[in-house]
């Protein structure tokens, strides 16, 4: 493509863009808004999982050995669960580990009184997850071995952890399915109006001799720019509310910054904004590519 | 200007048909059977009542529609076996002028015109010159601001000529190009078209005008119910409408 059929091309595109202006405006607020929809549900289910993955970490299993047990045997097994994929980190705590730890918490200088550990058998593995929907399968094998006492945690934890996984996938995807069907539809009307309100121009072009390309090329910029205004906008109304809400939180409620942390807006927009630059652009490419394939067999 | 690549054209023949047949999806026959040659220069009128196959004609020397039966080549493209990605290089050594203009009313007369060259690619250096150059032949170099609503009927035509000039075609179609001019200005345009023919484009014109037909007395086919009744060289308008 020559340089000047480029700008002739872009040119072209802003003026459909202007001539067309109300329709253009149309989907560019619609685009707009799903794309802020999804900006504002994606900081939220990303902070969400960041808040998840943060509990995910302090879940851990437990795992007692029956009394004899070897301390040999014991980190034997603390190898073949460490090779576990879903196993982040195995804690091998020894009896008299797990004895000045309970002194330490439970009994301070009331301790002195015992002569012998009387956790002898308390020796265990502390196992901590990659990936809590892979506990009960981990908490089989564990189960299995036969110098395995007992094993402690805790299903509900896992169970809902890896549910409120599995709503965050679910809604993502629901939320990009309905925002393409309709960002589609309208990028795609609106190319069409544009072409019949150019049926003559194109006529024309088309008896001088435009290739297809030439005549499609300004339809396809003028969708591209309709998803590039229509994804920048959100982006950056989203930036502002983003901050403006951890800022609010931050200041009236100072107590759940102790319980939780969110996401600074770098971390959230580093994927946010080419994940709507791409949407937005990708959606009026292909909204424009349908109307133009569709009225413009030249 | 550019250089224009042409096939080898038989015989000298810009446009020859061979026994051209044109149906209609919904049955109705336009062409049957209609064989012609037209020299590289010629001018030729193409005369015929309504539904004598004219412009089915014209449509099929700019390959906007395709012969049912029979070849149809132009400048040495033949028509019928054409690639689509070809079809716009062929279109370029064409130009074509309609009755109604068909002019793009939202732009001046030089946007217009220029409109044709940025089609083709023409370096931007170079469409001023030749926009000029057309404007002044045609008559319109001090109007080339104006819009194009703001023109009478003649001097619209003027600009559609313009426009289909521009690009130095080697054959130039015009359908009925006097149908909504008084006959003032249609012998104005006429004598253009004239010009433009002995500049050595071959000039193609469908017409209803008797007038015009005998007073430039050149090569008149006429066409009835789909078939040429008759070629003569130097001829006059014989249809009964």
């Amino acid at each position: 493509m020559r340089i000047s059929t480029f700008f002739y091309a872009l040119g072209q595109g802003f003026r459909n863009l202007l001539r067309n202006r109300w329709f253009a405006l149309a989907s560019i607020a619609t685009i707009t808004t799903c794309l802020f929809m999804f900006g504002v549900f994606y900081s939220i289910l990303l902070n969400f999982r960041h808040i998840v993955a943060t509990i995910e970490e302090g879940v851990s299993i437990t795992v007692f050995f029956e009394p004899g047990t070897s301390e040999e045997i014991m980190l034997q097994r603390k190898v073949e669960i460490e090779e576990r994929p879903e196993v982040s980190e195995v804690v091998y705590i020894s009896a008299e580990e797990a004895w000045d730890s309970f002194k330490g918490d439970y009994l301070g200088e009331y301790a002195e009184g015992f002569t012998e550990n009387p956790l002898e058998d308390s020796a265990n593995l502390e196992i901590y997850l990659a990936d809590v929907a892979h506990q009960a399968e981990l908490v089989d094998f564990v189960e299995e071995m036969e110098e395995v006492r007992e094993v402690n945690y805790s299903a509900m934890t896992a169970d809902t952890l890896t549910g409120a996984n599995r709503l965050i996938a679910y809604i993502s995807v629901g939320l990009i399915v309905l925002l393409f069907a309709v960002s589609l539809f309208l990028i795609s009307n609106t190319i069409s109006v544009g072409i019949a309100v150019r049926r003559e121009e194109i006529t024309i072009m088309k008896y001088v001799g435009a290739t297809d390309f030439f005549v499609r090329a300004p339809f396809v910029i003028e969708g591209l720019l309709i998803g590039l205004v229509g994804s920048a906008i959100p982006l950056g109304l989203t930036y502002v509310l983003y901050n403006k809400v951890l800022e609010y939180i931050a200041a009236h409620f100072p107590s759940l910054s102790g319980l939780v942390t969110f996401l600074p807006d770098k971390t959230v927009f580093a994927t946010l904004v080419p994940i709507c630059l791409i949407m937005g652009v990708g959606i009026g490419f292909l909204g424009s590519m349908f109307s133009v394939r569709k009225h413009l067999r030249v | 200007m550019r250089k224009k690549t042409v096939m080898a054209i038989p015989e000298g023949n810009v446009i020859t048909l061979q026994n051209v047949y044109k149906t209609y999806e919904q049955g109705v026959s336009a062409l049957n059977g209609v064989s012609l040659d037209i020299k590289q220069g010629e001018f030729v009128f193409i005369v015929g009542e309504t539904g004598s196959g004219k412009s089915t004609l014209i449509k099929l020397l700019l390959r906007e529609l395709t012969a049912t039966e029979g070849d149809v080549n132009v400048l040495g493209y033949d028509l019928g076996t054409i690639r689509r990605g070809r079809i716009p290089k062929f279109r370029r050594n064409l130009g074509i002028v309609f009755q109604d203009f068909r002019l793009l009313k939202d732009r001046n007369v030089y946007e217009n015109v220029a409109f044709a060259q940025r089609i083709v690619l023409e370096p931007a250096a170079n469409i001023r010159r030749n926009v000029s150059e057309v404007l002044a032949m045609v008559g319109l170099a001090d109007k080339y601001k104006m819009k194009t609503s703001q023109l009478s009927g003649g001097e619209q035509q003027r600009v559609a000529l313009a426009r289909a000039l521009v690009n130095r075609p080697l054959i130039l179609l015009a359908d009925e190009p006097t149908g909504n001019l008084d006959p003032e200005k249609s012998w104005e345009i006429m004598q253009l078209l004239e010009k433009v023919n002995e500049g050595g484009t071959t000039v193609i014109v469908v017409t209803h005008n008797q007038e015009i037909v005998d007073r430039m007395n050149k090569r008149v086919i006429t066409m009835k119910m789909g078939s040429i009744l008759s070629d003569v060289d130097m001829g006059g308008y014989e249809v009964e409408d």
